[in-house]
């Protein structure tokens, strides 16, 4: 049941937009995010749109992946929405006992809404079009200024390439491990809620000890290849900005104007 | 040696934190939601290497998680800081107050700020969920691992 979880979304092409370099793709999601908490209006919503629909039309992505992402999310985006409705003081519609719907509450419901779902939907689709790998090492390049200050920025993202390695791995190993101690009498699914956090226990001390005897192999065969940080390290694929870079920070910025226009 | 064992523990500790936060996603208790992963957090009281670790695994299960580059930032950063301060609790018992709390204050204010959800409740539903997570899974965990933990954490 677990190997269904598909980890990192990443699906690969040839766009201009799986092209470009992952530290642009990182920077304009921020400036997406950003550009969103600072619409006030509905209106403003149909920059965020259009430039949703842009990257999303030149990555050839299907909209139905983007929609897969917000499944998980479902429960939060309805409980936001009721909480929005029914929190909000304002002109009175309609009463219930002591609960009562407001305009005002029912347009900030729906631009909550709006907000959530731009937010995740614009978070996948850096997911959906850079792997993993990219993405690490377009967040230590990112990271390289901060150096200086003492922010191990090879370290971080060699421990999160490592990380991702394993992933795969271990969840196999922890459907294994619960499969092992399901045949030994072990119950993860009944009982009171106190009863099955206890359960995790015995699968979370298995899990454990087998990731560090890995930890301990990596670590000797690492050494074994003069594995000696990231002084000097060279890599495989440079990072490199092109024009498609230039052009994409264009449209970024033009777009980050017309948001803040919008506010006016 | 040393250097390479204390990087490579960590990212398997980030390892296992993000795969036990997408492997058991869906495991929920009714209303509250517990990270099973969070269990975790008691981890720095054996080695250092659990703070990077905790928060590298933290970054990664947040992006998978979809809540968006606040949730990213916000959330690994404090478990950064409760690591640290985990680490620098001296008693066994105090070790998994830090995630409790820093986690119930951030994470319940980044809840308001991102879903326009009360304050005080979400701080104290996310509290509770985390208290679940550390004490009633995280606490035994910290026994059963000091048993073994010559043999599974030193660095050689």
């Amino acid at each position: 049941m677990i190997k269904d979880i598909t980890i990192g979304q990443y699906i690969p092409a040839d766009t201009p937009v799986h092209n470009l370099d992952p530290r642009s793709k990182i920077i304009i999601t921020f400036v997406f995010i950003t550009a969103l908490f600072l619409v006030n209006t509905f209106f403003g919503y149909i920059y965020i749109l259009a430039f949703m629909g842009i990257a999303l039309g030149l990555s050839k992505i299907s909209p139905k992946y983007l929609f897969r992402g917000l499944k998980p999310l479902v429960f939060i985006i309805v409980l936001t929405a009721i909480l929005n409705i029914f929190m909000t003081e304002g002109e009175i519609i309609y009463k219930l006992w002591k609960l009562t719907i407001t305009k005002e509450g029912l347009i900030q419901a729906a631009f909550m809404c709006i907000r959530l779902v731009f937010l995740i939907t614009g978070a996948s689709l850096l997911t959906l079009t850079t792997s993993p790998i990219a993405l690490t090492d377009g967040i230590e390049k990112l990271l390289n200024p901060f150096k200086k200050i003492g922010v191990p920025a090879h370290e971080l993202a060699m421990m999160m390439t490592i990380a991702l390695r394993f992933i795969p791995t271990l969840l196999e190993e922890t459907d294994k491990i619960m499969k092992a101690q399901m045949a030994r009498g072990a119950d993860f699914e009944s009982g009171n809620m106190i009863a099955r956090a206890k359960a995790m226990v015995p699968l979370l001390v298995p899990l454990f000890i087998s990731a560090f005897r890995r930890a301990d192999e990596l670590a000797m065969a690492m050494e074994a290849r003069c594995y000696r940080g990231g002084d000097k390290r060279t890599r495989m694929k440079q990072l490199k900005f092109e024009m498609r870079d230039i052009y994409a920070s264009i449209i970024t910025i033009a777009f980050g104007g017309l948001i803040i226009w919008s506010r006016f | 040696m040393k250097k390479t064992v204390f990087l490579v523990q960590a990212a398997l500790i980030a390892a296992v934190y993000a795969t036990i936060t997408i492997a058991l996603a869906p495991i929920s208790y009714g209303q509250l939601q517990v990270r099973v992963s969070e269990a975790l957090t008691v981890l720095p009281f054996f080695t250092p290497a659990a703070i990077p670790g905790l928060f590298v695994g933290c970054i990664i299960a947040n992006i998978f998680g979809g809540g968006g580059p606040i949730d990213i930032i916000f959330g690994s950063l404090a478990t950064l800081v409760a690591a640290y301060l985990s680490y620098k609790m001296k008693r066994k018992w105090l070790v998994p107050i830090p995630p409790i709390l820093i986690n119930g204050v951030v994470i319940g204010y980044v809840l308001h700020y991102l879903y326009g959800m009360p304050l005080i409740p979400s701080m104290l539903w996310v509290t509770l969920g985390q208290t679940m997570a550390c004490y009633i899974i995280g606490y035994p965990l910290m026994n059963v691992l000091e048993r073994y933990k010559d043999r599974i954490f030193s660095l050689r």
